[in-house]
């Protein structure tokens, strides 16, 4: 192991381990900050009584339908955006409209159409996860050599296969940037979906036990929301790997 | 002729100002089948919008293009060779050289075993599955050139190919060229701002003047090959083309 990766490791350790002796010398106080070996126990318990995987699956229905839709959505938009004049005249207005809105905003909205149902969060969510996806999408066919179209044009191509064989390949990079920032968007609006107006889900619980004041449970909450994040991260960097292999990577 | 221009003419007009640029002004020329044709002129005297014209990527505002004898075969009149390589950057060198007949519809067995036979050609076998992050830029273009032969056009053009390498791979990719020519028996038509790879490579040198673009002569370089720059008679032709052309780089650089 090198000398970087034990210092990250010792640090982790020994903030935990000062945690763990600060609480159970009775410094610091379970209800506000509960020893990392509860939080874990806890964490055991509600795994067995299938508490917390069922909110965990149950929100992840939710963000994961709400980021499929929003990402297609962005991806084609963008590129239609991105490769066609009018089509970007006619969006454009309305992404300057509701980009800046913060779409947890909309919420309220959808649960009037949309009821109290998955429907008002999934959709919550894929407008959030739509925008991002959408502008970074424009910006990476923006960004292709205007070279590379004239080389595609002058081997012949037509309009069709160069936005299939060159402006989607040339946005690429950029879309997978817009994917990763929603996938961050997606949890944030689950969670902020939850709160309110529902009787599941990993947002749900980590609210009710907040209410309850269940340290512990909220602790679980917040660390299996970490533990969705950096899940979401490795399988969105799998894909661009998979997606993206002429891409240089620095490590 | 392979390719006649007549009078040909393009204006740019510059939208914001609404100012009308005249970058050529009635450009006549043949191109005999089978030569090396070097356009040869300071920046701004039109030569790359020549070629681009030539290549059905601009449209020319007066005059008239003809390719008498493009009519046989199936494959494209032109194909370019772009300074900047232009390749596809998520494609391979295999994937970049046959993108041309895939667009076109050529079988793949086809259009692979073509690639293969073109990548051998310019001396880069082995390099088939590598991106172009990961070649030189020497090698680059020596795909670029695989890519543009790989739809069997009658006419390469040439976009200042070398102008971004350095000396020494320039002076190997030159001599790559001269060979490709021959081997290939293809109509080049190659712009250059360099009076030297002029005279190395040229069958006959256009020189170009600037603003308006015009052809200024026409020089015939009926040396043999391979030349020499050290050589007598490339030297001459040399000095010929600096007292022709030497206030013309002067006053483009001027302006």
């Amino acid at each position: 192991m090198s000398r970087s990766h034990l210092r990250k490791v010792g640090s982790v350790l020994l903030l935990l381990l000062a945690w763990q002796l600060l609480v159970q010398w009775g410094k610091l106080s379970e209800l506000f900050l509960p020893a990392p070996l509860s939080v874990l126990a806890t964490m055991w318990e509600m795994t067995r009584s299938g508490q917390l995987p069922w909110a965990v699956l149950v929100s992840l229905n939710r963000v994961v339908q709400g980021f499929v839709y929003g990402a297609l959505a962005g991806i084609v938009l963008g590129l239609l955006a991105g490769a066609v004049g009018w089509i970007e005249d006619v969006l454009d207005p309305w992404v300057a409209a509701v980009y800046p809105i913060p779409k947890s905003a909309l919420f309220p909205l959808f649960l009037l159409w949309f009821g109290l149902g998955d429907q008002s969060k999934i959709a919550t969510i894929a407008v959030g996860v739509l925008f991002l996806v959408l502008v970074n999408t424009v910006t990476g066919v923006k960004s292709i050599n205007p070279t590379l179209l004239k080389a595609a044009v002058d081997l012949g191509a037509s309009r069709f296969q160069i936005f299939l064989k060159v402006i989607l390949p040339g946005a690429l990079p950029n879309i997978f940037t817009g994917l990763r920032l929603g996938a961050g968007m997606a949890l944030i609006l689950v969670f902020i979906t939850e709160i309110e107006a529902t009787k599941a889900g990993l947002g749900f619980l980590l609210w009710e036990a907040f209410q309850l004041l269940d340290t512990k449970q909220v602790f679980v909450g917040v660390v299996t929301f970490g533990l969705l994040g950096v899940a979401s991260t490795w399988l969105l960097q799998w894909l661009e790997r998979l997606g993206c292999p002429w891409i240089q990577r620095s490590n | 002729m392979i390719l006649e221009l007549r009078n040909v003419g393009k204006v740019w007009s510059i939208e914001r100002t609404g100012e009308r640029v005249v970058a050529l002004e009635s450009v006549s020329l043949d191109v005999a089948e089978g030569e090396l044709l070097i356009l040869l002129g300071p920046s701004g005297c039109g030569k790359s919008t020549l070629l681009q014209i030539i290549a059905g990527l601009e449209p020319l505002s007066s005059g008239e293009i003809r390719f008498p004898a493009a009519g046989a075969g199936n494959g494209k009149r032109t194909s370019m060779v772009f300074q900047d390589y232009a390749l596809f950057p998520w494609r391979t060198v295999l994937g970049n050289v046959s993108f041309g007949p895939e667009v076109r519809g050529v079988a793949r067995a086809t259009r692979d075993a073509n690639a293969h036979r073109l990548i051998e050609l310019v001396n880069l076998k082995g390099f088939e599955h590598r991106y172009p992050h990961e070649l030189s830029g020497g090698m680059r273009q020596r795909v670029a050139l695989a890519r543009a032969l790989a739809n069997d056009p009658k006419i390469l053009l040439f976009d200042e190919p070398l102008a971004a390498l350095d000396a020494q791979t320039r002076r190997v990719l030159q001599d790559e060229l001269l060979r490709i020519w021959a081997e290939t028996g293809k109509t080049f038509i190659y712009v250059t701002h360099s009076l030297t790879e002029a005279v190395l490579l040229g069958s006959r040198i256009v020189l170009m003047s600037a603003s308006p673009g015009r052809v200024k002569r026409i020089i015939d370089v009926p040396l043999p090959r391979p030349r020499h720059l050290t050589g007598r008679a490339e030297a001459d032709i040399v000095d010929r083309l600096d007292a022709e052309l030497g206030d013309e780089f002067k006053r483009a650089m001027a302006t």
